[in-house]
């Protein structure tokens, strides 16, 4: 996507585009580089200077603390803003376009508006609510609007009234076993949903990409090889090589997304690949090639804008299989006990299921939502990034 | 190249791909501490002994001292020969866990495989005829809800409504009911609708879009025209060409859900089968038979994926076998 296309052909500043030289940013670049370049400072200096505990804002007094994760996820928020936010609003007409097929699609715009709420309370939220707190005092309390036997919480912190425990706004999805607010569990388990997806998505597309250009312009037996090879990673059993790394390794959340997204980018590859062959043959790429374009120069200008859509597509089909994953992982017991997500949250609440439904209903109606959504997005995106695709599906 | 060689050839590369798979479970067991090794040591060293030797003594009890491409070889070996070791958590043979457990899982798995490959091509063919009506978006809805709900926590919920509240269904899985009867039937009733809201929505959708194609496709028209009756017009001529596209995706959809899911459903319910045994050799410690169940799963998939490319070219010969 070049960033200074003028909508019509006679406002175009062919100086402007001539522009060739190696080391011109465009604003995106520009605004990526300034932006990671503090956030890369202060991921070294959190590694080299503060001690294993001592939390990352310390020095203006702020008890909050950055793991590893934490600063991949963030970079990869700049990535997506500067890469597919700001070009968005740059290119308004085509954003009208996307936006008023997309409209037609109605469970693809709630479902928008869903994951919306996920992205934003995974960011805020955990700025804003503190952290769950073990308070075995108020234990199993009931959602706001139902109420349980008085007998199953140990203190009612609602009103009782004929003998059963009313819940409160103070709890509005109830409690744990442990007294854990269920809201808040769910809250910083969006947090943790939105690092798988968006962490995932970038290492696929990168690997993706890259793997696919390079095999389609090597040719060849190079491009033989490294096609097997994406045969292999299709066709490798991920969960239980995952199973197996846990078992003989141990495995927290950062190994789960890297051996995940390692085994994820076989499609991306193959996909990239197909398009570059097949629009290497277009007449535009040799008018551009014989203006001299590098061929760094054509995959980044046109292999990869012509093939993102599918690619976008791709990769939200995909995360809601990583979330799914996480999930069952954390459900069995073998994922990261450390990290508050929502398979965890199922996973507390199973043995208490027949008396406090809620701590299993609330997140496992979250995940589905967040699925659901996640493939309503990608049928949608399909139709209206890619309006060859429509006649197929009738 | 003839179908002959393409089949040899498509074979060659599963052994290929066999082999690659069971190199890196070699190469990632190889890397790390032997549990067996730790757990000599820490039993020496609480009992007052010198716990490297004791651990000196069971690697070489465990020919782990050899050098590292002989105890490939052997590896290797042992694989291919079907000898994986002794389980010591289920005190059998490796291969004897594998088959007793193969029994109760493919209890569940066969009627589950029977009914999504019968039901989602007709469901999808019968959405697509009557497209755009209330059928259909029902039949769109439940594919979406199927494929969307996780299928643990669907199993948890269905379990609590029908096994704890309304007391339709026994909440403990019963191993020793015979095969055929109506009390294993009951308690399968649950994990076979759970696996197969999970598998029939993507075959549902892809047998919907794919015939819709051949709905108003001239051959349909001349049928129509020619008083061919609805029903035998969409069997022979809208079924069948639907079933070529679908076969690709069909073993694949499968097979994740036999892998992944079926783990997970077989721990909710209780049932002893396959995942349930992969499930408790992870929670115990038991290498031998962590490494045989996830060999087995891997081989299903490596010969899953054989069977589907083979199926595909005999029943779409117009593929030509260069392309792969």
């Amino acid at each position: 996507m070049a960033t200074e296309k003028s909508e019509r052909f006679d406002q175009v500043d062919w100086n402007d585009l001539s522009r060739s030289g190696r080391f011109d940013l465009s604003v995106n670049s520009l605004g990526m580089l300034l932006t990671t370049i503090p956030l890369a400072l202060l991921g070294v200096y959190d590694w080299q200077f503060l001690g294993e505990r001592t939390p990352t804002f310390e020095f203006i007094g702020l008890e909050q603390n950055l793991e590893t994760l934490d600063f991949f996820f963030i970079f990869t928020l700049f990535l997506a803003f500067w890469y597919l936010v700001l070009p968005l609003y740059q290119n308004p007409r085509m954003t009208r376009y996307y936006w008023k097929e997309f409209r037609r699609n109605r469970p693809a715009v709630v479902s928008l508006g869903w994951l919306g709420v996920v992205f934003v309370g995974g960011i805020v939220g955990p700025l804003i609510l503190n952290a769950p707190q073990q308070d075995l005092l108020i234990a199993y309390q009931p959602p706001v609007f139902t109420s349980v036997a008085d007998t199953t919480p140990a203190t009612c912190v609602g009103e009782v009234m004929n003998g059963r425990c009313y819940g409160t706004w103070q709890h509005p999805l109830g409690t744990t076993g442990g007294g854990k607010d269920v809201f808040t569990m769910i809250v910083y388990g969006m947090t943790i949903s939105m690092q798988i997806g968006f962490i995932t998505t970038t290492i696929v597309a990168t690997i993706g990409i890259t793997f696919g250009t390079l095999s389609a312009y090597s040719g060849g037996w190079v491009d033989e090889i490294m096609m097997r090879f994406v045969d292999i990673i299709l066709s490798f059993p991920t969960f239980l090589m995952f199973l197996l790394i846990l078992y003989i390794y141990g495995a927290g959340l950062g190994m789960f997304i890297v051996v995940f997204s390692l085994f994820a980018w076989g499609g991306t590859a193959r996909y990239i690949r197909s398009k570059s062959l097949s629009i290497s043959e277009e007449e535009f790429i040799k008018a551009s090639r014989i203006s001299g374009a590098s061929t760094y120069q054509v995959i980044r200008g046109h292999v990869v804008p012509n093939a993102a859509s599918s690619i976008i597509t791709q990769l939200t089909l995909l995360i809601p299989g990583f979330l799914l994953a996480e999930a069952q992982l954390a459900f069995l017991g073998v994922g990261d006990s450390t990290v508050p997500s929502w398979g965890q949250l199922i996973a507390t609440g199973r043995s208490d299921l027949s008396f406090a439904p809620w701590i299993v209903l609330a997140p496992g109606i979250v995940l589905f939502l967040t699925i659901l959504a996640f493939n309503f997005l990608g049928d949608a995106l399909l139709d209206a990034l890619n309006p060859e695709a429509e006649a197929e599906n009738g | 190249m003839g179908f002959g060689r393409y089949v040899s050839a498509r074979v060659l590369w599963a052994a290929v791909v066999s082999l690659i798979i069971v190199t890196v479970t070699f190469l990632l067991l190889s890397a790390a501490p032997n549990p067996a090794v730790r757990r000599a040591a820490t039993q020496a060293a609480l009992q007052g002994g010198d716990p490297a030797e004791a651990a000196e003594r069971v690697r070489e009890l465990r020919g782990l001292d050899e050098p590292l491409y002989v105890r490939y070889m052997d590896f290797l070996r042992n694989v291919y020969t079907l000898d994986w070791g002794w389980s010591v958590s289920t005190s059998m043979p490796v291969t004897e866990a594998v088959t007793n457990a193969l029994y109760y899982t493919a209890q569940y798995s066969i009627p589950w495989t029977i009914l999504t490959i019968i039901l989602g091509p007709l469901v999808g063919v019968y959405s697509a005829a009557n497209m755009y009506s209330w059928k259909d978006h029902a039949a769109t809805g439940f594919a979406f809800f199927g494929y969307a709900i996780p299928n643990f926590f669907f199993g948890i919920i269905l379990l609590l409504i029908f096994g704890v509240w309304l007391e339709w269904i026994p909440v403990i899985y019963k191993p020793e009911v015979p095969v055929f009867s109506v009390q294993n039937a009951i308690q399968l009733t649950l994990p076979v609708f759970v696996l197969v809201t999970g598998s029939i929505g993507a075959v549902m959708r892809v047998s919907r879009n794919e015939s819709a194609e051949f709905q108003n496709a001239d051959f349909m028209k001349t049928a129509k025209a020619k008083g061919v009756s609805p029903l035998r017009a969409y069997a022979y001529h809208v079924m069948r060409p639907t079933l070529v596209p679908l076969s690709t995706t069909l073993v694949g959809q499968l097979l994740a859900l036999f892998l992944g899911a079926s783990l997970l459903v077989e721990v909710v319910f209780g049932i002893p089968g396959l995942g349930r045994l992969t499930y408790n050799a992870l929670i115990q410690q038991d290498t031998n038979l962590v490494l045989g169940t996830t060999l087995f799963f891997t081989f299903v998939a490596v010969i899953g994926n054989l069977i589907e490319d083979l199926v595909f070219t005999v029943l779409d010969p117009r593929i030509s076998y260069d392309d792969r």
